[in-house]
């Protein structure tokens, strides 16, 4: 649940980006922390294994501004994607706002990206969280390599996008994309801070 | 020793703390990484990462914990050549929290155990009954200062 603070005007949100295996998430907070000016980001801390695979998580803290008088931060982690790092995912999944699956649009990555979506909702059913309550966008990131590898945006949403959540086609290695899926899932997750709670 | 906290209540038992066991640095947190109170900290993008690692090493350790002995290991000592640190969780009402502080040769591991059991009791005391949220934090029509943030952190302002 994102943290209010009353008294200094903060709101704390974390943003877990999700997905297979070199799907592209660390590449995602890779290309934000190029991005983003000095003074409004804090060290991008990685837990890698020496091959540069993500071992624990990748994490970038960043101030958007304000937003309705209120300081706004976004903790910003990634999940290692592979099969057998499901404990660590489980372990960065808790506590999250919001969800960003980032899915690797190359048709033979299509069994990986079912597999990966599949244990997110698990987890989130393993927390007591109903998925389909969590804000969540998806990323179809490497739509920059050639056609006859990838599946277009409209096959991949056949896949995995069965809830109609909003979807992004992305390049995070040089960009297109990137922002677009960030500003979308802020939004979604500040939605919910603006609206009465039932 | 300057402290912040998101969550009032915790400042008076964490300034006792503070202030009987002499370490330098301190971190509350929630499991989850997010942040109650800091002292010793200069910036706050470093007290979001410090928060990110601690709560990654007690969500591990007490993984690792319910493997080897099937209970979560509870407590962290690492000491250093100069200074040391102290990992541990804070049980309360409105939950668990965990608590990290660094600490030199001013202080000590005994004296910062014998002071974080009180911590935790007084902690525990001062906890009121979580509140529960029913009114809008931010305004309806957020999505314009959004945007230009946002615009602005990527330089397309």
């Amino acid at each position: 649940m994102s943290l209010v603070n009353y008294a200094t005007r903060e709101i704390t949100c974390k943003i877990v980006y999700y997905g297979p295996g070199r799907s592209g998430k660390t590449t995602n907070l890779h290309y934000i922390y190029g991005q983003v000016p000095e003074d409004r980001k804090g060290k991008m801390v990685s837990l890698a294994t020496q091959t540069d695979r993500t071992l624990f998580f990748d994490f970038l803290p960043l101030d958007l501004g304000t937003i309705s008088g209120f300081t706004t931060k976004f903790q910003l982690y990634t999940v290692p994607g592979q099969v057998y790092y499901q404990t660590t995912r489980k372990l960065v999944l808790q506590g999250a706002d919001g969800v960003v699956f980032v899915a690797d649009s190359q048709a033979r990555q299509l069994e990986e990206n079912i597999e990966s979506f599949q244990d997110l909702h698990a987890n989130l059913a393993e927390q007591g969280i109903d998925a389909r309550a969590v804000p969540l966008v998806i990323q179809y990131n490497k739509q920059d390599l050639p056609r006859d590898l990838i599946l277009t945006p409209a096959e991949l949403n056949d896949a995995l996008n069965f809830r109609g959540v909003p979807e992004f086609g992305a390049d995070a290695l040089h960009g297109p994309g990137v922002f677009e899926t960030l500003r979308s899932i802020s939004e979604l997750v500040l939605k919910r801070l603006s609206q009465p709670v039932k | 020793m300057s402290i912040t906290a998101v969550e009032p209540w915790v400042e008076i038992p964490l300034r006792k703390f503070v202030e009987e066991a002499r370490t330098v640095l301190g971190l509350l947190l929630h499991p989850s990484g997010q942040v109650v109170a800091q002292f010793g900290f200069a910036r706050a993008v470093d007290v979001m990462s410090a928060c990110a690692l601690a709560a990654a090493i007690h969500a591990s350790a007490g993984e690792l914990g319910k493997q080897l002995e099937g209970k979560p290991f509870r407590g962290l000592h690492h000491p250093g050549r100069d200074r040391q640190l102290y990992l541990a969780e804070a049980a309360t009402p409105r939950g668990t929290f965990i608590f990290l502080t660094v600490f030199d040769q001013e202080s000590s591991l005994g004296l910062v155990r014998l002071y974080f059991d009180e911590f935790c009791k007084s902690l525990a005391a001062a906890a009121p009954p979580a509140p529960r949220r029913v009114e809008p934090v931010i305004e309806e029509r957020f999505e314009q200062e959004l945007n230009r943030n946002l615009a602005a952190l990527f330089g397309r302002g």
